[in-house]
């Protein structure tokens, strides 16, 4: 699979994508309402990976559907769509405007980095309908926040991109999702610890080889899921 | 076009690359380019992305104003019109390569004096530097330039407009827009700046 956030809202058929390599489609964080890119700095490079800070800019549900929902029904592979949201009133309105769309075959709810345990429940809850729900949970605390997805109704979790700060002179610092291989043995050791709970994960973060992915599925993840390495070499030596 | 150097484990993402000069069987890329890359290594390239700069064919006096850390990204467009009775004039503080005779070059503090000669003017601007633009210009605020220019947006693209991941976003009159899908070329008009 893709991570929300790496191959845009639906499987473009132009593209040089080879589909069929890919279990699901994960779009793009989908809000309620529109979100505008992040102000500032939002790309930074340091070795091994990079800190991005977009604010996933997308134009919010209804003009989604009205843009994609032609492509998700004719989509060759299952479509997951990521649902960004403040609130479990507002996961409940969107899964139900989703729940009747062809082509929509899950929903990936994530939560904030600070989200409780309480949120977690909610926002499980909020989503769960006609469709599974996949929980995209802060990888630094998915041991802790797992457990109670799954009791509240997800059928597995998936991993959110560690986030983290890096100085950008004058001592300003920028806030972000990391992204790269310096993520693996994180996210190897979550997945690990994950699938011995029993949780069904997962695991997303720093693949970039087919050694990666290995040794994801090895760790007991029940899918991969790819984020960065598809936007290198548009990420053709795993997608094609 | 996006560029990656797939045999290096430590290039994370391809590197934005643009044109500055055909060659017999590619082209010369503008610099800068990584310090990791040898002659004979091979690269994977995307693209091209977005497009490129256009100029009316009634242009008679061009601008030209680098900005960014080269003045290559500038050199095909010169070349091109040097073929032409265009009369070009580049201002900046960088180093200028073997260039046509036609192309006179002044630095970049005479460009506030000189705003009365091009008919049109071309830009080479990183995006972070957008804000300053006015005061580079010598504009007040609340005043624009008295020709039409273009300016190319150098800028991160990480997602080479696979994801439209917002990274290389450009805030424009009519919203924003992606430097990777709808430039990095813009009407400079049509910027917020």
């Amino acid at each position: 699979m893709n991570a929300a956030g790496s191959l845009g809202f639906a499987p473009d058929q132009h593209s040089p994508v080879d589909w069929s390599r890919l279990g699901a489609f994960v779009t793009n964080p989908v809000s309620l309402t529109p979100r505008t890119p992040a102000h500032g700095r939002r790309f930074i490079a340091y070795p091994g990976g990079f800190l991005l800070h977009t604010g996933y800019p997308n134009p919010g549900i209804n003009q989604v559907l009205r843009r994609y929902a032609g492509q998700w029904s004719r989509s060759p592979i299952p479509v997951i769509v990521h649902l960004l949201c403040r609130n479990a009133d507002e996961v409940a309105k969107m899964t139900r405007q989703l729940e009747p769309v062809e082509g929509v075959m899950g929903l990936e709810v994530g939560v904030s980095s600070e989200a409780s345990p309480e949120m977690v429940a909610a926002f499980t809850q909020a989503a769960s309908g006609e469709l599974p729900v996949i929980m995209r949970l802060p990888v630094e605390r998915c041991t802790e926040l797992a457990p109670v997805a799954i009791q509240a109704g997800a059928v597995a979790v998936s991993l959110a991109p560690a986030r983290g700060e890096y100085p950008v002179g004058n001592g300003e610092m920028v806030r972000g999702r990391l992204y790269g291989p310096a993520n693996l043995p994180l996210a190897l050791r979550v997945v690990h610890e994950t699938t011995q709970m029993g949780i069904p994960t997962i695991g997303a973060g720093g693949v970039y080889t087919q050694a990666h992915k290995d040794a994801m599925l090895a760790a007991g993840a029940l899918a991969v899921e790819l984020d960065s390495v598809i936007w290198r070499g548009a990420g053709y030596r795993i997608l094609t | 076009m996006l560029a990656s150097d797939l045999d290096n484990p430590e290039a994370v993402l391809g590197i934005p690359l643009f044109k500055a000069e055909n060659a017999m069987q590619g082209f010369w890329a503008a610099p800068p380019i990584p310090v990791s890359w040898r002659p004979g290594m091979n690269l994977d390239l995307v693209g091209p992305l977005g497009h490129g700069f256009d100029l009316p064919r009634e242009v008679r006096r061009l601008g030209l104003v680098a900005l960014g850390e080269t003045v290559s990204r500038l050199m095909p467009l010169v070349r091109q019109t040097a073929q032409s009775q265009v009369g070009m004039t580049m201002f900046t503080d960088l180093p200028l390569p073997a260039a046509p005779a036609s192309l006179e070059a002044y630095p970049l503090a005479s460009l506030v004096e000189a705003l009365d000669w091009p008919d049109y003017l071309v830009f080479d601007l990183p995006l972070e530097h957008l804000p300053e633009l006015r005061s580079v210009l010598g504009l007040p605020v609340g005043t624009g330039l008295t020709c039409p220019a273009q300016v190319l947006l150098t800028t991160s693209m990480p997602c080479a407009g696979l994801a439209h991941c917002g990274a290389c976003a450009v805030p424009t009159r009519r919203g924003w827009k992606l430097a990777c899908e709808d430039g990095p070329v813009f009407d400079l008009n049509q910027l917020k700046w």
